[in-house]
C-alpha cells in the first residue's frame, strides 16, 4: 500500500527487496553478454516485454479481486487471427481493424465477466474453460494453417519501429501502465477491487457492487489482451491461431513475483511492473550469456519460489520458534 | 495457603511500537471467579493470548501451580489445564458442531475408528449444559455469533481444564443465556477450577466474581474483592473519571413512520408476518433470545436475504431491496453482529474500512482523496476514542471493542435514514459505550429511525422508545418504553406475553 501505516512493517518492502533483485540482474548480464547492455538490445527488452507486460497489468486488478484470468494467452491468439480476418478478409484500413479487434477483446472479457459476476461461477473454471474456447476459435477460423501475413508499413510501424526516440509500443505500454496504476491505487474502484478480494462477504456488507466490479475487471483483461494482440501481430508481422500460447502463465508468475497475493486484496502495479522486468531481463540477458533456453526456465522458477518464501520467511519464522519453544522449562 | 493455581509477574508485550502490556501482576487462586476488566485496548486480550500460549511475552513470568512454566504454546498450556474461550470464536467453519468438539477434546490416533454416535451424545450432553438447543451435526458456518460462542464454551466444559478463560464470553448472548452461563461459570468454581473472565457488562461482576483486576493502558490499576466495590468505583478504576449518566433520554417525540412492514417474511429464514411501524427520530429496540430472528430480519430489510412476503415500505414508497447496495441507496444502514466478517474487513487499513461505505459522498468521481479521507478518519477516531495503532493501522490490529467503533463508523457516515443496528455495543467499554448511546440519540433527535437490535437488556431498554420483542421468527409484542426486565424477558420467553399486549 502506499500509505504510511503505524504497523510494525517488514524491514524491507517486496518492492524494494525486487527492484534490487532488477538491478542485479542487469549488472549480472551487462558483465556477462558484452551485448546485453547497449541501447539496441535495451529496446529490445522493451519490444519484448510489452505484450506479457500489458497482460500482467490486467491481471493485477483481476488478481486483486481474488480471481484469476486465464484466458487471456488464448484471446491474445484470437484477436490476433480476428484482427488478420478484418483487415485482410473484411478489407478494413490497419486503424479500423484494430478499433474493431479492441472491442471483440472487450467482448470476449464480457463472456468471462458475464460468467463470473453474474452467474457466480469461480473464476478459475470459468477462465479455463475459456482459455480452450478461445484457442479452439482461433484455430477454426484459420483452419488451423492460415497465417495473416504483409501488413502494411504503416502498421507493422507500431512493433518495429521508433517514434520520438523509443519503440512504438513502449508509449502505448507506458500509457496502459500509467492508467492501470491510477485506477488500482488512486480511485475507489480499485479500493473496492481489494476490499473484495480480501473479504468477499465483508464487501457485500459495506454495499460495494461486486458484479458490477468483477464484470469490469475481467472485460478490461479482455481489452487490454486485444490491444497485446495488436502489438503482438504489429511487431512480428504475421498473425498465427497460437500467438501468445503460455503468455497467460507468464504474466500470472509476474504478478505475483510482483509481490501481489494470489488470494487477493495485497498487490501493487508497481509490483507488477517490477516483476515483468525481473523476467524480461532473465530470459533476454541469459540469451546473451549464450545458455540454453532451460537455464530461463529454471531460474525464473527459482525466482518466483525464492520471491514468495522471502515474503513469508518472518512469519515461518515466529511460528516455528513458538513451536520449538521449551517448556515446561526451568527459569 | 498453597500456591496460586496460577501467577503471571511483571509481564510486557509490545506490537512493534505499541506496549499492550507494561509490566502486568496477575494471579488466580482455584476456585474462583477472577475479572477482568479495562477500557478497550487495555491489554485484556493480549494478556489472555500470553496465557493460552498464543503470544509470546517480551519479559515477565508465569508460574503453574506455583512453578515456572517458561513462556508457554498452545500445547503446552493445553496439556497444562488451560482452556479460553476466545472473544472471537477459533471454530472450524466448514465442520459440524460435533466434529468441532471432537478435535478438540478427542484424543489418540488419528487413524482410529470414529464413535459417531458417542460423539454426537457427548456433544448433544455438553450442549445440554450451557443451554444450547442445537442439532450437533449442524456446521458451524450456519450457526449465529452468540451460538458459536455457546459452542466454543462447551468445549471448555468438555477439556476439562483447571484454568478456564473467558474473553467476553457474554458479549453477544441474551440475558436468558447469559443466566444460563454464569450457572456454568459457578459450577466449575464448585469443582475447584480457576476462571479468568472479561467483560464489559459490569452488572455481571456483581454477581459473579470474586476477585477483580482492572488494567488501564497496558497496567494494572489493582486486584480488589469484588464484594469490596461499587460500581460507580469500578468505572473510576476502569476509566480514570466518572461517567456520565448512562442512557441519555430522548429529546422530543418521534414524527411520522418512516419505515412501514407489513407481514414481512422469508421462509428460508424463519421469519414471517413482521409487521412493525419504525419512525422518525424513534430508537426502536429489538428484544428476544438468541434464534429469536432478530438478526434474520435485520438481513431482510438490507437486502442481503431479500424479503419472499410481505411489503416494505420506506418513506412512502414500497420497495424491496435485494441486495445491501440498494438497500444503502434507499438509506438505509446496517451495522451486523459479526463484526469481524462482516462488520470490518481486517486487513483493510482502519480509514479505508470507515470509508468503505461512503466512496460517493467522500469521493465524487471516484477519485481517492487522502486528504480528505485522513481528516474524516482523525475526526472519527476522536469522537469515537479510537484506540490503535493510527488511522492506517489494518482493522484487524484493533482490539475487539475497537474493531467494533469503526464497524459503527463507517455506517454512521453514509447518513442513513434508516439505521439498523445488529449489537452495536458488543464488546464495547463503559465509557465508548455512553458515547455511542449518546451519537446514536442525538442522530435520532435529528430525524433518524433507528432499529435497535441488543441482547443486552439494560441497553434495549434504555436506550429505545418502544421495545419490540421477537420470538420464533415473528413480532410476539411491542412495550413501552417503562417495559422493566421482567416483562421484556417474559415476552422473549412467550410467557404472559398475552398480558404485555
Ligand atoms: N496483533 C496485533 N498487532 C498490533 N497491535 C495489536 C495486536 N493485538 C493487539 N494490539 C494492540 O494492543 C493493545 C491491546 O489490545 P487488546 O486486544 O489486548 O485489548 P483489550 O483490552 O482486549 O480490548 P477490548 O476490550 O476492546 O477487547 C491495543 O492497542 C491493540 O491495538
Ligand atoms: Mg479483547
Amino acid at each position: 500500500m502506499l500509505t504510511p501505516s503505524a504497523m510494525p512493517r517488514p524491514a524491507l518492502r517486496h518492492e524494494t527487496v525486487l527492484l534490487a533483485v532488477v538491478l542485479l540482474e542487469w549488472l549480472c548480464f551487462h558483465a556477462l553478454g558484452p551485448r546485453f547492455g547497449t541501447l539496441e538490445n535495451s529496446f529490445d527488452l522493451l519490444r519484448h516485454s510489452a505484450e506479457i507486460g500489458l497482460l500482467a497489468l490486467a491481471m493485477t486488478p483481476v488478481i486483486l479481486t481474488g480471481g484469476i484470468d486465464l484466458s487471456v494467452g488464448s484471446l491474445l491468439g484470437l484477436c490476433a487471427v480476428l484482427y488478420g480476418k478484418l483487415w485482410r478478409d473484411a478489407g478494413l484500413d490497419p486503424g479500423a481493424a484494430a478499433g474493431c479487434t479492441l472491442a471483440l477483446g472487450a467482448l470476449a472479457g464480457g463472456l468471462n465477466a458475464a460468467l463470473i459476476a453474474g452467474l457466480r461461477l469461480p473464476p478459475l473454471i470459468v477462465t479455463l474453460g475459456t482459455y480452450s474456447l478461445f484457442r479452439g476459435l482461433a484455430e477454426a477460423i484459420t483452419r488451423g494453417a492460415d497465417t495473416f501475413t504483409n501488413f502494411p508499413a504503416s502498421f507493422l510501424f507500431l512493433g518495429q519501429e521508433r517514434w520520438l526516440g523509443l519503440p512504438s509500443q513502449a508509449w502505448l505500454f507506458a500509457a496502459v501502465a500509467a492508467a492501470v496504476w491510477l485506477l488500482v491505487h488512486r480511485t475507489t474502484f480499485g479500493r473496492a477491487c481489494r476490499a473484495h478480494g480480501f473479504a468477499p462477504e465483508g464487501a457485500r456488507h459495506a454495499g460495494l457492487p461486486a458484479g458490477r466490479q468483477l464484470a469490469a475487471v475481467y472485460m478490461l483483461s479482455g481489452l487490454i489482451a486485444a490491444l497485446a494482440a495488436v502489438i503482438y501481430t504489429a511487431r512480428l508481422g504475421q498473425a498465427r491461431a497460437d500467438a501468445g500460447t503460455g503468455y497467460e502463465l507468464l504474466a500470472i508468475t509476474a504478478v505475483v513475483l510482483g509481490g501481489t497475493s494470489i488470494f487477493g486484496g495485497r498487490g501493487t502495479v508497481h509490483g507488477t511492473l517490477l516483476g515483468v522486468a525481473a523476467l524480461a531481463i532473465l530470459n533476454n540477458g541469459l540469451v546473451h550469456a549464450r545458455q540454453p533456453r532451460e537455464v530461463a526456465g529454471l531460474l525464473t522458477g527459482a525466482l518466483l519460489l525464492l520471491a514468495l518464501a522471502a515474503g513469508t520467511a518472518p512469519r515461518l519464522g515466529t511460528a516455528w520458534r513458538a513451536r520449538r519453544a521449551p517448556h515446561p522449562s526451568p527459569s | 495457603m498453597s500456591a496460586p493455581l496460577l501467577e503471571l509477574r511483571r509481564l510486557t508485550k509490545s506490537f512493534g511500537g505499541a506496549r499492550a502490556l507494561r509490566g502486568v501482576d496477575f494471579d488466580l487462586r482455584a476456585g474462583e471467579v477472577h475479572a477482568l476488566l479495562g477500557e478497550n485496548g487495555a491489554g485484556k486480550s493480549t494478556l489472555i493470548r500470553i496465557i493460552t500460549g498464543a503470544h509470546r511475552p517480551d519479559g515477565g513470568t508465569v508460574a503453574v501451580d506455583g512453578r515456572p512454566a517458561g513462556p508457554l504454546d498452545p500445547r503446552g498450556a493445553h496439556q497444562l489445564g488451560i482452556a479460553c474461550i476466545y472473544q472471537q470464536p477459533a471454530l472450524f467453519p466448514d465442520l459440524s458442531i460435533a466434529e468441532n468438539l471432537a478435535l478438540r477434546l478427542e484424543t489418540g490416533g488419528s487413524l482410529r475408528r470414529v464413535d459417531w454416535p458417542a460423539r454426537h451424545r457427548r456433544a448433544t450432553a455438553l450442549l445440554e449444559r450451557v443451554g444450547a438447543r442445537l442439532d450437533p451435526h449442524r456446521e458451524v458456518r450456519d450457526l449465529s455469533m452468540p451460538e458459536q460462542q455457546l459452542v466454543e464454551i462447551a468445549c471448555a466444559l468438555g477439556a476439562g481444564a483447571r484454568i478456564v478463560v473467558m474473553d467476553e464470553p457474554t458479549a453477544a448472548l441474551t440475558q436468558a443465556e447469559q443466566t444460563r452461563l454464569h450457572g456454568v461459570v459457578r459450577e466449575l468454581r464448585a469443582q475447584g477450577t480457576g476462571v479468568i473472565y472479561i467483560t464489559h457488562r459490569l452488572e455481571e461482576i456483581f454477581v459473579l466474581a470474586d476477585r477483580v483486576t482492572v488494567l488501564r493502558d497496558g497496567e494494572s490499576v489493582g486486584t480488589r474483592p469484588a464484594a469490596d466495590l461499587t460500581e460507580p468505583e469500578l468505572i473510576r478504576l476502569m476509566v480514570g473519571r466518572e461517567v456520565a449518566q448512562p442512557y441519555p433520554p430522548a429529546e422530543r417525540p418521534p414524527g411520522g413512520a418512516v419505515l412501514r412492514l407489513r407481514r414481512l417474511g422469508r421462509r428460508d429464514s424463519g421469519v414471517h408476518d413482521v409487521s412493525l411501524d419504525l419512525h422518525a427520530g424513534e430508537i426502536l429496540g429489538l428484544a428476544g433470545l438468541v434464534g429469536a430472528g432478530r438478526t434474520e430480519l435485520a438481513r431482510i430489510l438490507f437486502g442481503l436475504t431479500p424479503a419472499d412476503a410481505g411489503t416494505i415500505e420506506l418513506l412512502g414508497r414500497t420497495v424491496r431491496p435485494r441486495s445491501p447496495r440498494e438497500a444503502v441507496e434507499m438509506g438505509l444502514a446496517y451495522v451486523p453482529e459479526d463484526r469481524r466478517r462482516h462488520g470490518v474487513i481486517l486487513d483493510l487499513p482502519l480509514a479505508h474500512n470507515a470509508s468503505l461505505a461512503s466512496h460517493r459522498r467522500l469521493f465524487p468521481g471516484g477519485w481517492l482523496r487522502p486528504a480528505a479521507e485522513r481528516r474524516f478518519t482523525e475526526d472519527f477516531i476522536r469522537d469515537l476514542g479510537i484506540r490503535g495503532g493510527g488511522p492506517f493501522a489494518p482493522a484487524g490490529s484493533l482490539s475487539g471493542g475497537n474493531q467494533q467503533k469503526v464497524a459503527l463508523a463507517r455506517w454512521l457516515a453514509t447518513g442513513p435514514r434508516v439505521l439498523i443496528l445488529d449489537e452495536p455495543t458488543q464488546g464495547v467499554d463503559i465509557g465508548a459505550k455512553a458515547e455511542i448511546h449518546r451519537l446514536v440519540r442525538r442522530l435520532a433527535g435529528e430525524g433518524l429511525a433507528v432499529l435497535l437490535i441488543s441482547s443486552d437488556l439494560p441497553e434495549v431498554i434504555g436506550m429505545s422508545d418502544r421495545i419490540g420483542v421477537m420470538r420464533g421468527g415473528t413480532l410476539t409484542a411491542v412495550l413501552p418504553r417503562d417495559a422493566t426486565p421482567d416483562t421484556v424477558m417474559a415476552a422473549a420467553l412467550g410467557r404472559a406475553t398475552e398480558a404485555a399486549r
